[in-house]
Formats: C-alpha cells, sequence, structure tokens
C-alpha cells in the first residue's frame, strides 16, 4: 500500500488548494445577498415550479444496464490481463460468457431498452410535406451566400436606372 | 510488480518527504498545464473562428486564465436559497479532487531508451532514492483513473441535485447517463490495451511499447498499432463524451440548460468546475497518450536524460488536445438520442468484438490455439471466424434494432402512418383540408 502514498499526499493537497482558495474568496469577496439573487437562475423568469422530481424511466433503466456492463467488464478485465497465459481454455470461457451478455445485450435492443426521444419517420409521409419537396426547394437562403449572381445583377439593374422587377429575371438568364 | 522503487521496500521520513514533494509536484505542474490549456483552448478557438483570442493579459494573452481566476476569486459567493447547503458545498470539490488524482497515474517523463526502466534516481546526498517520473505507480494504475473518473461523475449530479434549480439538475441528470453509458466503451476499449500489455499499471504498459532497439523507438510497438486503431478511436470518442466536451457537451447545452449544472455556482466554487473541467482534458490527453502512444518514450535525440521523456510526452500530448480544440471547434452538439446510440449500439458492441479477436489472435501469436500448422494460416482462420462471428453480431444487433422500431410504429405509428396515406390521397385530390392527421 506504499505506493499509495504520493496519491494521499495529492488528495490532502488537492483538496487544501481549493479549501483555501475558497476561503480566500469568503474574505475578499463582498457579501450582499437579496432575494432575487438567491432565487433559482431561470434566465430572469421568476420560478413558478419547484425541479422534478421524477424523470423519464429511462434513465433509471441507463443505470440497471450499466450496471451489466460494468460487471461484465469486470470479468473482463482479469482475462485480457491473464490472457497469454490461460491459453484456450480462458478463450473459450470468455466467448461462452460474451455471448451470454450479448444475448440479453440483443434482447433490450429489440425491446426498445436503448430507445431514446421520438421515433425517426420518413418526414416525407406527413402530409403537411409536399412530395415533390427537395433540400434545394425549401432551404431559404440568407444573406449573400450562394446569391452572387443574384446580387450582381441586381446591382447592374439599379446601376441601370432601371429597378424594374421585370428586369432582373432577363439579367439572371444571361448571366447563367 | 511496477511502482516506485523508494517505497518498495519500508517507508521512512525521507521517502514520505520525497512523496509529498512529487505530489506538490504534480499539484503545481496540472495547474500551470490548465492553465496554459484554456489559453490554448481560447486562443486556438479563436483563430478557427477567425478572431484573434486572448491577447491582452501578458504575452499573447498566456495570462488570461490568471486573470480570470483572480476576478473569480472576487466575486460574491452565493448559496441558492433553495439549495441543499452541504451538497452545494462538497460539489465542487467531488469535482477538483478526483481531477487532480487521476493525473497521478500519468507517467510524465522518464528515460526509456536502452532498456531503461523510466526511472531516475535522486543524487547521493538526497539518499539516493529511485523513482519513476509519474505521481504513483499503483499495482491497479488504469483502474485507479477508471474510478476517480467515475468519482467525477457525483461532483456533477451533486452540484445539480444540491442547487435546488430546474436546469442544473436536468443537466445533472443527463450527465449521469452519458457518462455511464459512455464509460462502458470506454471499459472495453482499454480492455484490448491490458490484453497486449499483460499489465494494469501505467509504467508496465509504457515499458510494453517501448522496442528493443531503434533507441527504444519504434511505433510499430505502440499499442494503437498493436491494438489495431478500432480501440484507440473508440476510446478517443468515448474519452471526448466521458470529458463532456464538445461534440457531446449535452450537459452543458446552454440553448435547452441555461448554463448546465453549474449554472448557481458563482465565485470561486465556479472557477473549480471550470478548472477541473480542463484539468480532466489535459489528464485524459495524457491517458491517451500513456495507453497508445507510447507515453513518455521515445528516441534520445539529445542527451537530456529523463527529460526528452518529458519533450516527447509534451509533443505527443499537444497533438491530442489540439485534436479536443479541433472537435470544440468543428462539430455541432449531437442530439441526445444520437448520442446514446453512439455509446450503446455502435461503441460497445465493436469494441467487445475487438477485443475478442484480439484474444484469438493472441493465442494464436503464442501458439496456444492452432488449427493448421502454419501459424500465418491460422491467423487468417481465427481473422475470417471473428469476421463471421462480428457479421452474425451485427446481423443480430440489426434485427433487434428493427424489431423495436417496428414494434413502436405498431405502438405509435400505425395511428401516425396509416391516415396519413389516407390524408395524403385527399390531398392529392382537392389541395386543402385536413393536415392535422399527422399529430
Amino acid at each position: 500500500m506504499a505506493q499509495y502514498l504520493p496519491v494521499l499526499a495529492l488528495l490532502l493537497l488537492g483538496s487544501g488548494f481549493a479549501a483555501i482558495n475558497l476561503v480566500v474568496s469568503k474574505l475578499v469577496s463582498p457579501s450582499r445577498p437579496t432575494e432575487e439573487k438567491l432565487a433559482p437562475y431561470e434566465c430572469g423568469i421568476v420560478p413558478g415550479r419547484e425541479p422534478p422530481h421524477r424523470f423519464p424511466v429511462r434513465f433509471y433503466l441507463i443505470a440497471m444496464l450499466f450496471i451489466i456492463f460494468d460487471i461484465e467488464i469486470v470479468f473482463l478485465y482479469p482475462w485480457a490481463v491473464a490472457n497469454a497465459g490461460l491459453g484456450r481454455f480462458g478463450l473459450v470461457a470468455i466467448l461462452i460468457f460474451s455471448a451470454l451478455v450479448f444475448e440479453s445485450f440483443i434482447y433490450l435492443i429489440s425491446k426498445g431498452a436503448l430507445d431514446w426521444g421520438t421515433l425517426q419517420v420518413n418526414r416525407r409521409l406527413s402530409p403537411m410535406v409536399n412530395e415533390d419537396r427537395t433540400v434545394e426547394s425549401t432551404v431559404r437562403k440568407v444573406g449573400l451566400v450562394g446569391r452572387f449572381e443574384e446580387v450582381e445583377s441586381l446591382k447592374d439593374a439599379l446601376i441601370d436606372g432601371n429597378a424594374a422587377t421585370d428586369s432582373v429575371p432577363e439579367q439572371d438568364g444571361a448571366a447563367a | 510488480m511496477g511502482g516506485h522503487p523508494f517505497l518498495a521496500d519500508g517507508v521512512d521520513f525521507g521517502d514520505v518527504i520525497l512523496a509529498v514533494v512529487l505530489a506538490l509536484v504534480a499539484l503545481v505542474l496540472t495547474l500551470v498545464m490548465t492553465m496554459l490549456m484554456v489559453w490554448f483552448e481560447r486562443k486556438v478557438v479563436g483563430r478557427l473562428q477567425n478572431r484573434i483570442g486572448p491577447n491582452v493579459a501578458g504575452p499573447f494573452g498566456l495570462l488570461q486564465t490568471m486573470a480570470d481566476g483572480m476576478k473569480l476569486l472576487f466575486k460574491e459567493d452565493l448559496i441558492p436559497a433553495k439549495a441543499d447547503k452541504v451538497l452545494f458545498v462538497l460539489a465542487p470539490f467531488l469535482a477538483v479532487v478526483p481531477a487532480f488524482l487521476t493525473f497521478t497515474v500519468v507517467p510524465i517523463a522518464g528515460d526509456f531508451s536502452n532498456g531503461g526502466s523510466g526511472s531516475s534516481t535522486l543524487p547521493g546526498f538526497l539518499g539516493s532514492r529511485e523513482f519513476l517520473w509519474q505521481v504513483a505507480d499503483v499495482p491497479i494504475g488504469i483502474l485507479f483513473f477508471l474510478a476517480m473518473s467515475s468519482l467525477a461523475v457525483y461532483g456533477i449530479v451533486l452540484a445539480g441535485y444540491g442547487s435546488g434549480s430546474k436546469y442544473p439538475l436536468i443537466s445533472s441528470v443527463r450527465a449521469t447517463a452519458q457518462a455511464i453509458s459512455y464509460e462502458a466503451a470506454l471499459g472495453l476499449s482499454l480492455a484490448a490495451v491490458f490484453l497486449v500489455s499483460g499489465a494494469l499499471s501505467t509504467n508496465q504498459i509504457v515499458l510494453n511499447q517501448v522496442a528493443e532497439g531503434y533507441g527504444g523507438f519504434n511505433f510499430t510497438r505502440w499499442n494503437v498499432v498493436t491494438t489495431g486503431l478500432i480501440p484507440f478511436i473508440v476510446f478517443l470518442i468515448a474519452a471526448t463524451a466521458e470529458l463532456n466536451r464538445p461534440p457531446f457537451d449535452l450537459v452543458e447545452a446552454e440553448q435547452e440548460l441555461v448554463g448546465g449544472f453549474h449554472t448557481e455556482y458563482s465565485s470561486f466554487r465556479f472557477a473549480l468546475f471550470f478548472l477541473a473541467e480542463f484539468m480532466n482534458t489535459v489528464t485524459m490527453g495524457g491517458i491517451i497518450v500513456t495507453l497508445f502512444f507510447g507515453g513518455p518514450s521515445g528516441p534520445q535525440l539529445l542527451p537530456l536524460g529523463a527529460f526528452m521523456g518529458f519533450i516527447w510526452f509534451f509533443l505527443k500530448l499537444m497533438v491530442f488536445l489540439f485534436i479536443f480544440v479541433w472537435f470544440r471547434a468543428t462539430l455541432p452538439r449531437v442530439r441526445y438520442d444520437q448520442l446514446m446510440d453512439l455509446g450503446w449500439k455502435v461503441l460497445i458492441p465493436i469494441s467487445l468484438a475487438w477485443l475478442l479477436m484480439l484474444g484469438g489472435l493472441q493465442l494464436v501469436r503464442s501458439g496456444d490455439l492452432s488449427f493448421v500448422d502454419s501459424t500465418s494460416a491460422d491467423l487468417v482462420i481465427v481473422i475470417a471466424l471473428g469476421l463471421a462471428i462480428g457479421l452474425l453480431g451485427y446481423a443480430m444487433l440489426n434485427a433487434a434494432i428493427r424489431t423495436s422500431r417496428s414494434e413502436r410504429l405498431a405502438e405509435e405509428g400505425l395511428k401516425l402512418i396509416a391516415p396519413k396515406s389516407q390524408d395524403s390521397e385527399s390531398l392529392a385530390g382537392h389541395q386543402t383540408g385536413t393536415t392535422q392527421g399527422g399529430h
């Protein structure tokens, strides 16, 4: 256990560093608490509800699954370190073990235990979306990115003095 | 067995002093490296975003972090009225102390060339004590690192829980699920390193990557090559997620969660979380270098002894720190379901399959596993078998994902799709009408 001596030293030094700085901060910083300052911070909105005490069950499920996998890893480490000496017996044993864990993993996935969020279905199926829409047809162009030709032709039209809208498509066609 | 030689046979007063000195050096070094890392990140992200970055405090803005720290020290320290006071005060310590301790197992210097064990000896008037260039080389080595990175999660969880505020709580619950999901992938990719090294101690892992000739340098001995790249990639992704760094920084998704789990923290308590985060980044870079890239080993280009090891370590470390910063500047944040899918359905099966395959190949090379006379034919057979089993596993995984999807479709989707197809028919008919069916 002597090898842990420097770790212990660093543990004390690290906690000491944090504690001393907190004390120094306490001494040099002002303390003028008000009710508003001590309220939960929600970007200026007055907090209406208490923090939730219930969470989606998936989080608990993940915690349980993690234990299964962590135990698997705990069994894998000794095998990994000693594999060279264990020979064929070790490999077969760990293969059987992994197959069993993998099988339960497959079962979990097929039961949807690891699915998060809403189902990602094809958006095209929605009646709200036009069938023949493409990415290009619906992406709105913002700013001047990718629009230099249009802008140039608009500019030319303005300089010519006849900024009528009907001249723009012509110039556009000429540029193309 | 590894470990500091001076601690191996009894401990006297001088040994304790040396242990404290090692810890003190590590403390200062981690703090300075963290300070520089914050500066480096801000500077590089600045350049990548076509800005200059910090450039006022000190030369090249190097002291910016120091200035920020001093500013935080003088700020008002608030404990929210609804907070759980004990947990609220305890949480920053639980975040920052494991961050310090993780650094203990990283070897940062040492002469590993020409059969050197990486240890140095103090001069005679200091008792000729022989030590390694790391704070501690505990026998469990990397397991200690895993334990500390698990402990660090407590800091985040208790900070969120103790704040008595909505968004920090949500953030901390997310953080827990994310950390434990990726810890499984992290652990499995580590097992591949243990397999080829046959040891958990970091000094042994580095020694195992040093070649006999070539002045101790041969990159084909690095674990990134001997474990076949995949564990390294899995480890890099899982490490980024463990660090809660972009693109996996859902814990601090500002748009959804105000500021993340430390929203309610101010003054130096906030600084401690910040410190822990960057310290963990530096340490994780060091762990990657140690595990996969030979740590401080390298050719003695200049006759500097152990310090040459530090130069090699530093150069390798900088590559990974830059990669972390690069990730942050380049990649958009993933969605939560994408995060979980990547962790559970991609990284874990891949690293498990790869580990078992590596185990088989290792036995073939040592002659314990043979089907035919020649070793190379055996290797081909094992690889083919591994591929076949892997494909079977992939097919099963795919089938499972499809089953779960179709079951969910049957549950909620049938209601969603069946009226929809009717709707789109009617839409095609008269171009107006009932479009509420989809929701």
